[in-house]
Parts: C-alpha cells; structure tokens; sequence
C-alpha cells in the first residue's frame, strides 16, 4: 500500500519553491478572512438551516396576502392611459386620416386611399383621383387590410427554421457578399414593375459575378403581353376602352374577374357601355367564348360554352370569317357555327367600336390573333389602346425551367425568393422543392412561414406594403409611391426593396430612402415638393406609358394547340384566394366564390354531362351539399377533389382553381376549453393551425411547365368518398319569380315599362306608392313639421343597377371591411349563419327547360332594403330596430334582445343573428382592424346592412359644423366606393339634383317584392340584354 | 247498504230542472264519504315506491332541461338548430305545443262550467293543473329563446331610465301578456275551487292527529268552514273567474297565433289561424288531458270517478276539433291558391312536396285522419285505442307547430335566402327536459293535492239535488234509504 504524504495546511500554502496557483488576490495575499473560508470545506450560509421566515411565519404571511389580495381581486387591473402628451400633428383622435398609397397585384399598382385610425389603418378605398381606380377598389385590395393584421404572419427572421435576427441575416449577406464576384445568385420574383427594386436589381447584378433574376408567378406566363408583342413586334400593353366599343368579344378572357390586372378599370370601362337611361341609349353587344362560368360570362349577352382547347379555333374561325390576315383554315371546325357568322357579322359592322380580346388560358398566339383582329378591325386606338412598357416580354416559365435545371446543377450559389411560394406552386415536373435543396443558401422573403420558406435556410418576414415604401407602376404605367400607413408590426419584417439592399450592397438601409433616392431621378423640378404631391396624390402624374399606334403584322397561326380527346384540366386563380396568398386571409376564404357560391374550399368544376358520364353528384341534403370526391390525374399526377357541378361549364373539362391546400405554420395554440364552453369550437382562429391550413386541395400539383393553364389528356375516377361542401346560396334557380327582372333590349326599347309591369300590384290594383316619393310633387317635404328635425332634411336611398353589376364581390368584401362583420368558418356557414351584411344572389336563367346546359347567370347585390314599411321593425318587442328620421331601417344592438323575430319578418332575409360571440377571441391584431366607428357586435343581438349610417352621421357632422347642406355624392357606402363597375349610387332622395334621383327615374327601375307595400328605399335597375338578333330566334 | 239507483229517481221525477241524468256522472253507488275517502286518500298514504320511482325519472329530466338551458346560456342560442333564415326553431315549436296542452284545463273548467257541462268535475281538478304546468313549460321556451335572456325584463313595461316602453305592435309583446294573463287567472282559478277540498285535507288531517299538517294546509284553505257564507262567496267568486278565464282561453292561443299570422312570411300571413290556433290547442290539451287521466284513474283507482264516459265525451271532443283543425288545413291550400299570389302558393306546396313533407304528412294523418276512427263507439270507448290516440294527437299537434314554423321559414320569398334546419342535440334534450319538469311537476301534483274536485263531484251526485229526498222519504231523516246513511256531509 502506497503511504501518500499528508499535507497539512501550512504546507500546503506553502509557495516558497513551486509555482503558484491562487484563486483571488486575497487568496494570493493570504488574506486572513480567506484562509477562514478556505479551511472550511462548504461556503459560508451552505450548511445553516434556512433562515427568514419560520413555517408559522410564512403560513400567516400567505395567509395574509391571499386575504388582501381576496380584498382586491374582484377589481380589474388598473391600466392607465394616458393622452397624447404632444399631440401629433394632424391627429385628432376620433378623426380617421387617410394616405394615399398603392397595393402591388400581379406585377401593377392598385392605387388607394387607405383610412387610417390614430395610426391604424383599417380600411382600404380607391384612390378616386388615380386613373387606374377612380376611386374603385377590389376584393384582394379591400381584403388586404385583414392581411396587415393576419395573426399568422411570421414575425421573426428564420434561419434553418430556429429563430434568428435581421442582424443576423444582414451579417449574413455582407459575408455572402464578400467574394460577390465569385458568387452565383439567383432572384425569383414575384412580378414587379417598382423602379426602385429594378435599380436594385442593376445594383445587384453589378456586385455579383452572376445574377439570374426571374419573374414569376403562380399564374405561369403573361400572355397577353407575349402576343401582342409577338402582333405588334414590340412590347405594347393593350389598354382596353370598353366605353367606346359597341361589340365586344372575349375569347375565355375573365376581364371582369378580381384576379385581372386591370379589373377595375375595366369593369368601369364595360359598364359604362351597359348603362341604359333612356330607351333610345345605346348600349354594347358582348360575346364570350368561355371555359367555365365566371362572373364575366354572367354580364354577356350571348355565351358560348367551349373548352379552353376548342377557343384558339373558334378564335381562328372568327378570324378567318373577318378576312385576318394568316388566319387560314385553323378555324375549320367552327367555320359555320352560328356564334361566329354572329360575332364577325357584329364585328365588322361596329369595325374600329369593336373589340377583342382573350384570356389567361389561352396561348400567346391567340391573344397575337387578338391584336391582329383587332388591328384588322381598326379598333387600334379607339377601343384598344396600345401601351409602350418599354419592356420586353419573356415567357417566364422557360425562365423558371432553367433556373431550376441550374440549381439542380449546383450552379446556384444563393437563391432569393421574394413573394412568390414556388414549392407550393410551381409545376410538378420542375420538382422546385427538389432542386431548392442543392441550393447552398436559399433565402425566402414573405409574409408567411409557408412551404417555401420551411424549405428554405433562411426565412425573412416580409413588410406588408402598407407597413413599408416602395414604388411601381399601375396598368397604365403611372408611377406611385407605396407609403406605409403603419410601422411594422413585427420588428423583423422588411421589404423586398431593403433585402435585395441588403444584398446588393450590404447596407442596411431603410426602404424610404431607397425610394427617395430612386426618386430623385424620377420626380422632376423640386424633389421635396414633387415627393409631398406625389405622396398626396398616390401617383405622379404624366409618367403612364406612351399610347402608340402600330399595325399588327400577320400572325402564324400554324402553332394553333388542338384539342385532343378526353378531359381537360383548366386551372385558374381563385376569384376569392388568388394564388393562395390570400389563403389565410379570413374575409377571403370565407367570400363565396361569384359563380359557385362554395366557401372554404375548391372544388373540380364540371359540367352536368361530364358528371353523368364520371358518375359522379353533388347532392343537396338538408342544407349541405354532399358532393362525390374524384381522384383528378393529369400529366402522372394526382389529386383528390370534390366535385361540382355548374350548368354551363363545357363538357369533357374539368375547373380547377388554385391557391387552397396551403400549409402555413403558426405559432398560435389550439384553444382549449371545458366541454360545457365552445369557445374552442366558435374560434376560427383558435384551431391550433392557420386558418388557411387544411382548407382546399392544392391542384397546382397537376401542372406542369407546359400546361401552366391547360392540361389535356386527364382522367377522373370517382374514389366512391364524399364530402360535405358549404355554399352561401343553396338555391339557384329564381322559381319564375320577378327578382332580378330582364329582358332584351327590342322589348325595353318597345316597352319601357316592362321592369314595373313585372310586378302584381296592390288588391284593387292600385299602385304600391302610396306615399309619394320624395321628389314628388305632393311630397310633404315643404311643411313644416317636415323640417322640425334636422334630420329630415336628407332621406337616403339606394338604386343598384344590375346591367352594370358584374358580381365581382368587391362589394362584399368592402362592407366585410367597413362594418366589422366577423368571419364564422366553414361548418357555421353550413348552418345558415354567415353574417355578410351584403350578398350577391346569384340565380341561373333558363329560356326553355331543354336549354339547361346553356343557362345565362344573373347576379343581385342584396343589402337591406330599408324599407319604409320595415316589417322588422314592427315585431321587434322592445323596438331594438327603428326608422330614422332620415329614412333608413337602423339597428340599436344595445337594446336588441335577440327574439329574431325581425330577421323572421324580413322578406329579403338580410338581417344577421350573432348565434355565438365572434368577437369573444379575436385575436389581438384582428382587433386592430376593427373600424372604431362601427360597433363590434357580441352575442345574441341582430344586425344588418345601415346604409353604412356612420359615414352618413359623419358627413352630417362635417356638413352642420361648416353650416352647408351636404352635397350629392358626398356620402358614400362602402359597396358604392369599392364598386368598380359604378353599379351602386346612393344619395339624398330629398335633393332632386342627386344621382340617386336621376337613377330613380330611370325607367327600368323597380323595387323587389313590391307588392308587399313594404317600400324598399332600395330600387333595382331591370337587366337589359342586347342579343344579336341571329342568335335569339324566339322572344321569351 | 243498497240503495236505488239515484239516476232512476233522478230521470222519472225531475227531469226537467237542469238535470243530464243519464248515464250516471260516478259510478259505483259511492256516498259522499266514500268519494272523500277516495280521493283524499291519495293525498295522504305514505309515499308510495312507485311514486318515488317515477318522481326520479320526472325529475331527472327536469334536470336535463336546466342544463340543457344552462349550456344554451352559457355558449349562446347557437347551440340551437336555427339559422337564418329559420330564426325560430324548436322552441317556438315547443313553446306554442306546450301552451296549446295548457288549453284543455281552463277550458274544462270555465267554458264547460258555464256551459254548465256537468261531466266536467271529475277530470277539471287534473285538467286545470295540467294547464298550469304546460303553461310553465311553454313560458321557458320563449325566455330563454332570445339571444340576451338577462335583458328578457325589457319586453315588460317597466318604468325605467332609459324611458323606453316595450314597443307595442309586436305580437311578442301581446304574448307576453296574453300568456302571463292567462297563466295568472288560470293559477287563481285552480286555487279558488281547490279552497274547500284543502279545507277538508285540514281537517282530516286534524281528525288524525297530524297537527303540523293540518296548519300548513290550514294556511292554504284560508279557514274555510263550509258555511254557507262562504259557499256563497266561493260561488261567486268561481263565478267571476270562470268568466274572467273563458276569454283567456280564447285570446290565449289566438295571440299566439298572431305571431305568425301578423308577419308578412306565406304560410304564416294567414286570418285563418286565430280560429284554427284555439281549435287545435283544445285538440291537444284534451288529448293530453285523455293521456294523463286514463292512466291516473287507473293507478289511483278513480274509475268511478272518472268514468269511461267523461273519456268518451272528450274523445268526442277530440273527434270534433281534430276535424275542425284539418278542415284548417285544407282551407289553407284552397286559400293559398284562390288568392294567386306565387309566394302563398309555393308555401303549401312546398309544405305538403318539400323537404318537410315528411313532417307535413306526419301532422295530416296525426292529427286529420287518426282522429277519424272516434266515430266508431267502440274505439271511442276503448282504453287502450285512446291513450294511443291522444299521444298520436299530441306528436301530430307537435308537428303542426314544427310544420308552421319551419316550412314557412325555410324557403320564403327569395330563393337565393332558402336553407334547411335541423335541430342539434341540445334542441333534442331540451324537449325531453321540458317533459320532465311537466311530469315532475304533475307527479307532485298528484301526491299532495286532492287530484278531483270532491266538493265538486258531490255536487253533481243526485243526493246533491235540494229535491233528492223527495221521493225518498220527507228529507228530515225518515226514509229509510236516507237514515242508514253514514253521513251526509264529505267530512
């Protein structure tokens, strides 16, 4: 055994001969207190018993404080507020602001006004003073706002999907960027048209060795721009003038859709050529060829059923009957059908007030035929103007297919994406997911944790525009600054303009001197005054792109696509999500869809025969449809859908719209609840996943690069499953009733009362207004007891005409915006308790019973009523719904006790019951985009449409403090502002100068369900068709 | 003890004063004693198992039912089926079923009293409770119907700081009171004629012994004695109420008609259904009445009471306003066509070919054409076909309300608004927990309340009539049928 020596204490701090080692100086100084503590083996306090408080000390301590705190905890917790201490300028609380700024779609600039609360901005309008809008607004820009404050947005820079900071990305970069010219980037961008990241883009390609930057987009090639630059030889954009056209023909074009580019302009542009005063005005033929039932088939005079493959040849046809040059005989198959000896013969009489013009699925070289007939026909300047971009047009899909085989080589060093969501989708046969994972840094810009950016190693939360500058140019090429309403919500999020910054030059820069730096070169004269115009107005005016004038050469038509047996796969945007990007937007998905009315999903749109011949039926069952599911494989792949039948759809082809089967991560939990509390159930926000996630099936799966809109050769197999799709409207058939009156334009003209004679009169047939209306002569308005309250001087009415409406749905989305009406989900809409204030009834129109395949569609915006004999208002027990002295049918929810015996009574059925506390578990930036000036209705109480009252009581406001009366046109509902086709007019029936009035007087004007002696103070106008007298040989 | 049959003495000497002599109104040569006997023993054996057996499922379903209301207030009125555009669903179609079952008890009571409808007696006591807890059940229904049941006090007219009346045009409103009104007077009627029945429960009770008893029923009897002051009094006052509670009866159904009738919906904008409200009301609350009574004389042993031939004068009623409610319905369809208005049209086809003709045609066959076989004697007679009968009647008179509300709502003027409505589990057990507490309720009834009217019943047995006696010995005692008589009076 090995004896070691012992070391006592002394020896062992004995440092005379070795080295030393000590702890502290006081260890090296040998202080005496330190050689206490270090004799001792446990730090001082470690071996005392706990000291402080005794047990019986701590169990009256607790006692105590649970006492005192009892004493207290009925209270709430005090939180002060405090007001402005220096008041901002220009802010007065109460007062909303409102910015002028621009929304990026599909590559142009919606130009807006955007209403702002004490820095808040919550709700999107026109910019009435933007050429591009006049003052219009859509679905995707009214529902934009719902975006900003998405509660699944993602808030934090990721890096391998663990949380990093910008910083951390900013370092990144300047490395990355360290050996530029070495280095290989590639940019995958959505369509843009802002200078500043242009310039970035020249930045950028300076820096780098290598720089691919390629456009794209879910909805594949612009094809419009390619042919007619392949027409004309140089890039133009066609600027259509409908208001000019007296035929207009559309070759599967869904121009009047909310997913074109230039939608709002054109629907107004279109109904301007529908709106009928008189008898004797004028009015525009329009044709369509179409590949399923859209919105824009519901406003043509004659339709025509086609598959997408079949339209290139009855183009061809048109063409070749018109004597276009290179026409040739592709259009053999349709040379005698009757629709295009119709549509050239009209064509050819209306020559330059003719135009043509094709849609998304159709091939560049049709949309070529497009300008030729049009040049053909002279319509070059008139009804088609011709824009110069200046920039030449790419197929984009062939950039994408090569950018993909370069990563797939290794040849990409980084790839940025900036809004675009190519792992969800982009075609199939690419395998972009795939090829994304040889990318070594792949860097994703957007506003979700969606596929691609969980494919990705690094993540960046995108600035939502109205939290960040940039610029673009809207359809006409006016240029616009996008102004920022709001700092960013999330601290991380930045725009694409400062991370291709970032990486172009390493800087950290703000993205509004990026776009005032840009702009220096772009506003001329005074920088600071032209940038505060420009900021003011929303655009610069002066800088749309020159309109030029140019004879479209021959078009060799030898490439026309043939139709080949079997199904064909259209697919399109969402008329409602987009591409998905409005996927987790809740008034998105919960907005029907305009043709099929489906909510919360996508379905395989066909027609009656090809579901008979699949075997396949979507059944009405008590208030559901249960609809067969198809397993749909084209191109080797498949999807599994649930089917949907509309009449009208062409035979043999399948409707498929993309942006659903979206997979969004969030970080918001499931709400957990007892079994006796639904709050888990009624929470659509509170599933435990975005509300996005799980809704739909993505079908862009199916595509592949050379069939981005049209895919031939699919097969369906019903899989024998159903499943239980939602609608807003189940029935769609009017049962004969006059709700939406119509007829053509020989009978209106014969008969301008025919809308009025629609109607059974009163018992004893005297007519329904008794009380005359207020413009009449023996209207009591200059008594005096008639002027006794202020209030009377104005009463409101509405005239909505529905030969302009095209069912676009902006409506409802800016009413959805305007009057904090909730979202319920998929299940409660089933259940009848969707709570729009506004609905678009859309109802098929037969001729004859044989004629089901070819139904006409009509649509009906139905607010309420406002009738003057309100049959709400007089079974309500405790008179929660009142009349105004002004003339509306108002709500009070703090008094409404929820009998629903008003909703019962209402024949119009528009009032909407709170069956569960929506608001209860709104999540908190949900709550931000609540418009204060509109009451967040809670459980059990009614509501309903108000003529937008609190727009009325403001202007009143502003009207009797400047001590004016108000002016026509200065009150506006939200349906009205947004409405692009200019389809709504609301004013004061008591000035006999207003629209309203004048609308009033049209002679198509009625009002629905008359006979009722409810008297609407909301009047339709009569649709009027405008047949070619060939294609309608018997007068219904 | 035999004694001639008083019905022959009755007929041969007195017919003429108000008498229906034929058949006799209580069977079994029962004394006044003996009625007493019968009917205040059920009031004052020990409780029996069966009792406590049925109480406990009664009860539970009672339960049920506060949950049911309980969960429906917590979580909001969306638990229910409704929708728009069917904004009423099962509880109105349970409140207007509950209070036409509340018809039947007022109606026996006051109508027939002062229709001087003899045979009434042995059942009004049952009848008029019968309508009191009906009418409890059917007053939840509407209470908790509305969104914000805490705000319900704002449809009574209340002075309050908001100086808001309730608004009163609304046929809610007008129910509100119709059925408050109807349910008070009908409350105070019941009362009145239980007086002198709980004044001899007191007394029983004294007699044996049972103090504590005897005070708290004395307290109820408002120290009745039977003199003849307050026999007086009690008969005016029975009077006066019975004329109070005969319009009630009327109005009742007929206000609740009208809030259907008073709307502008086709199938509910109809002058037809006061009438034909108060009619099937009758119609529902006899046959509930039938349902209750062929069981309770059975189990308490009342057959002599109740008789085979008070149930077949209700089934006749039951036969006559059964057709009158289907002449209702078909004088609907013809009205619905002779007035060429679409919307009026489509409404009854679309009741009777609709998505609810299944329930159409369970009301018809329910309520028209079983009914029908009541013109055979036989089965009019027959125990076991009228309680199957008045429960057929009951799930029809259900129906009619579930066809009313529903079909008219579901597909009204615009098609675009038409929707289907189907009723969630809490609807479901809602109904059944409405049962319960009718049946809790009854059950408590029929334990501690004399459940026919002795005093009543005593007045219409021939020993009742001042001139009985006069064929029958001198009435002072002599005869000899009268002599061995125990006691003339019930206690």
């Amino acid at each position: 055994m090995i004896e070691l020596p012992i070391l006592d204490a002394a020896e062992a701090t004995d440092e005379s001969s070795r080295m030393r080692f000590w702890r502290s100086f006081s260890h090296l100084r040998k202080d005496p207190d330190f050689q206490k503590i270090a004799q001792q083996e446990f730090m001082p306090g470690a071996l005392d018993e706990p000291g402080g408080a005794t047990r019986r000390q701590f169990l009256q301590l607790m006692g105590a404080s649970v006492a005192l705190a009892g004493l207290t905890g009925c209270r709430k917790p005090v939180q002060t507020i405090l007001p402005y201490t220096r008041k901002p300028e220009e802010v007065i609380p109460g007062i909303p602001m409102y910015y002028a700024t621009a929304m990026p779609f599909r590559g142009v600039l919606r130009p807006l006004l955007v209403e702002s609360h004490e820095g808040r901005p919550t709700k999107v309008e026109g910019n009435p003073e933007h050429p591009a809008s006049m003052g219009a607004s859509g679905v995707f820009e009214q529902a934009s706002v719902l975006t900003l404050y998405d509660p699944d947005r993602s808030a934090r820079v990721l890096r391998e999907g663990s949380e990093a900071s910008w910083q951390d990305f900013v370092n990144f970069a300047q490395q990355f960027a360290a050996g530029a010219q070495a280095r290989r980037l590639a940019v995958l961008c959505e369509p843009t048209s802002s200078p500043t990241l242009l310039a970035l883009r020249d930045r950028l390609a300076q820096r780098f060795g290598q720089v691919d930057w390629v456009t794209y987009e879910a909805a594949g090639d612009d094809a419009e721009a390619l042919g007619y630059q392949q027409a004309f030889g140089r890039p133009v954009r066609p600027h259509y003038r409908f208001s000019e056209a007296e035929v207009i023909v559309s070759f599967d074009a869904d121009f009047l859709g909310p997913t074109a580019r230039n939608y709002l302009a054109d629907t107004r542009e279109f109904a301007a050529s529908r709106r009928l005063e008189a008898p004797g005005d004028a009015m525009s033929r329009f044709y369509i060829v179409e590949s399923t039932y859209t919105n824009t088939g519901s406003a043509a005079d004659h339709r025509l059923r086609l598959r997408a493959s079949e339209v290139p040849a009855f183009a061809a046809a048109v063409a070749a009957r018109l004597g276009v040059p290179g026409a040739g005989s592709q259009g053999a198959a349709f040379a005698d059908h009757p629709y295009v000896a119709a549509i050239a013969d009209d064509l050819r009489r209306a020559g330059a007030r003719g135009v043509v013009l094709a849609g998304e699925t159709q091939p560049a070289v049709v949309h070529a035929l497009c300008a030729a007939i049009n040049s053909a026909l002279g319509a070059v300047g008139t009804t088609v103007r011709l824009l110069d971009t200046g920039v030449p047009a790419t197929p984009s899909v062939d950039a994408l297919r090569a950018l993909v085989g370069r990563m797939r080589a290794g040849d990409v060093d980084a790839l940025l994406m900036i809004g675009v969501n190519p792992v969800y989708d982009a075609p199939a046969d690419l395998d972009f997911a795939g090829a994304l994972q040889q990318v070594p840094q792949s860097i994703h810009l957007g506003l979700h944790v969606d596929e691609t950016a969980r494919a990705s190693r690094w993540h960046l939360p995108r600035a939502h525009y109205l939290e960040a500058w940039g610029d673009g140019r809207s359809y006409d090429g006016t240029l616009s600054v996008i102004q920022p309403l709001i700092a960013p919500l999330y601290d991380d999020a930045h725009s694409e303009i400062e991370v291709v910054n970032v990486l172009a030059t390493g800087l950290d820069e703000s993205g509004y001197d990026l776009v005032r730096a840009r702009w220096r070169s772009v506003i001329p004269g005074n920088f600071e005054e032209g940038w505060r115009r420009v900021l003011h107005d929303g655009f610069l005016p002066g800088t749309a792109y020159p309109a030029v004038t140019a004879a479209a050469g021959p078009v060799a038509l030898s490439g026309l696509p043939q139709p080949r047996e079997g199904l064909e796969v259209v697919f399109r945007l969402d008329p409602t999500v987009l591409d998905g990007s409005f996927a987790n937007n809740g008034w998105c998905q919960e907005l029907p869809d305009p043709v099929t009315k489906i909510v919360w999903d996508n379905v395989a749109v066909m027609s009656p025969a090809t579901a008979e011949a699949l075997g396949v039926v979507a059944e009405y069952r008590v208030g559901r449809y249960e609809v067969d599911r198809i397993d749909l494989s084209v191109n080797g792949q498949t999807v599994n859908l649930p089917v949907w039948i509309v009449p009208g759809h062409p035979d043999d082809a399948i409707t498929v719209n993309l942006g659903y089967g979206r997979d969004i991560a969030s970080n918001r939990p499931r709400r957990v609840t007892g079994f006796f509390d639904l709050d888990d159930y009624t929470d659509v926000y509170g599933q435990g996943h975005a509300i996005a996630t799980g809704v739909g099936v993505n079908v862009a799966v199916l595509r592949t690069a050379d069939s981005m809109h049209v895919a031939q050769g699919a097969t369906a197999r019903p899989t024998g499953e159903t499943y239980t799709i939602v609608t807003t409207q189940d029935h769609g058939s009017m049962e004969g009733r006059p709700l939406v009156r119509m007829t053509d334009l020989e009978t209106f003209r014969a008969n301008p009362d025919y809308m009025l004679e629609q109607e059974p009169t009163l018992p004893g047939g005297e007519p329904w207004t008794e009380y005359p209306e207020p413009w009449a002569e023996d209207h009591p308005r200059e008594q005096p007891a008639y002027h006794d309250n202020p209030y009377y001087k104005n009463q409101w009415g509405m005239v909505i005409d529905l030969n302009a409406c095209t069912g676009c749905n902006a409506c409802i989305v800016a009413c959805n915006s305007e009057n904090n009406i909730q979202i319920v989900g998929k299940t409660e809409v089933g259940r009848g308790r969707e709570l729009h204030w506004l609905r678009l009834d859309r109802y098929f129109v037969t001729a004859g019973e044989d004629d089901v395949d070819n139904p006409q569609m009509v649509m009906q915006p139905l607010p309420c009523q406002h009738c003057e004999n309100a049959p709400c208002e007089s079974v309500c027990p405790v008179a929660a719904t009142v009349h105004s002295p002004d003339g509306t049918n108002q709500m009070i929810y703090n008094r409404c006790i929820g009998t629903r015996y008003c909703s019962n009574n209402c024949p119009y059925k528009v009032r909407r019951y709170n069956w569960f506390n929506w608001t209860k578990t709104l999540p908190i930036t949900l709550q931000m985009a609540q418009n204060p000036n509109v009451t967040v209705r809670s459980r059990g109480v009614m509501e309903k449409c108000s003529y937008c009252i609190q727009r009325v009581r403001e202007v009143q406001q502003r009207a009797g403090l400047e001590d004016r009366p108000i002016l026509d046109g200065e009150v506006k509902t939200a349906c009205q502002q947004a409405c692009p086709a200019q389809a709504i007019s609301f004013g004061d029936l008591n000035n006999p100068d207003s629209e309203v009035v004048r609308w009033k007087q049209n002679p198509r004007r009625y009002e629905m369900l008359a006979y009722l002696n409810v008297k609407p103070r909301t009047s339709y106008l009569g649709r009027v068709r405008n047949p070619h007298p060939s294609l309608e040989p018997t007068e219904a | 003890m035999a004694r001639s049959n008083p019905a022959e003495t009755a007929l041969d000497a007195h017919s003429g004063d108000g008498y229906d002599a034929s058949p006799p109104l209580v069977t079994g040569n029962l004394s006044f004693h003996d009625i007493t006997d019968l009917v205040a023993y059920h009031a004052e054996k020990k409780t029996p198992v069966t009792w406590l057996m049925a109480f406990g499922l009664a009860s539970t379903g009672a339960a049920l039912l506060l949950i049911m209301l309980a969960y429906q207030v917590w979580n909001g009125v969306g638990v229910w089926g409704n929708n728009v555009p069917v904004g009423w669903g099962w509880p109105i179609v349970n409140f207007v079923f509950w209070v036409g079952i509340g018809h039947a008890g007022t109606l026996i009571s006051a109508i027939l009293y002062l229709f001087r409808q003899r045979w009434r007696t042995s059942i009004n006591r049952a009848a008029e409770a019968m309508t009191l807890f009906a009418v409890m059940c059917a007053l939840i229904f509407p209470t908790f119907h509305v969104g914000r049941v805490w705000a319900i006090y704002w449809t009574l007219p209340i002075p309050n700081q908001m100086e808001m009346w309730p608004q009163f045009k609304s046929p809610l409103l007008w129910d509100v009171f119709a059925v408050s009104s109807y349910f008070i007077v009908s409350l105070l009627f019941w009362y009145v004629g239980l007086i002198p029945d709980l004044a001899t429960l007191r007394d029983r009770a004294a007699l044996a012994g049972k103090t504590l008893r005897a005070r708290v029923i004395g307290f109820f009897s408002l120290g009745w004695t039977g003199a003849n002051r307050h026999w007086r009094n009690y008969e005016k006052a029975y009077l006066i109420l019975a004329g109070l509670a005969t319009p009630l009866v009327l109005s009742v159904h007929s206000v609740v008609s009208f809030d259907f009738a008073v709307s502008v919906i086709p199938g509910w904008h109809t002058t037809i259904f006061p009438p034909y409200f108060v009619a099937g009301a009758i119609f529902s609350g006899f046959a509930m009445v039938v349902t209750l009574l062929v069981v309770a004389r059975k189990i308490y042993g009342l057959e002599n009471l109740i008789t085979l031939d008070h149930l077949e004068k209700m089934n006749i009623i039951i036969l006559l306003t059964g057709t009158i409610v289907g002449f209702a319905y078909i004088t609907e369809f013809f009205i619905a066509w002779y007035s060429g208005v679409e919307y009026e049209q489509y409404a009854f086809i679309n009741r009777a070919t609709g998505p609810y003709a299944w329930a159409y045609w369970t009301m018809m066959s329910c309520n028209l054409f079983f009914p029908q076989f009541f013109w055979v004697k036989k089965l009019r007679r027959s125990i076991p076909f009228m309680f199957l009968t008045s429960i057929v009647v009951n799930i029809g008179m259900w129906f009619e309300r579930f066809v009313i509300t529903i079909t008219s709502l579901h597909r009204d003027f615009l098609p675009s608004s038409w929707d289907y409505y189907s009723p969630t589990w809490v609807d479901v057990l809602t109904l059944v927990g409405s049962f319960g507490l009718f049946f809790t309720l009854f059950l408590l009834f029929l334990r501690f309340v004399p459940m026919v009217a002795v005093a009543e019943v005593k007045g219409v047995l021939p020993e009742a009539d001042p001139h009985y006696y006069d064929d029958h010995g001198d009435g002072h005692g002599a005869a000899e049928s009268v002599a061995v008589r125990p006691s003339p009076s019930g206690s």
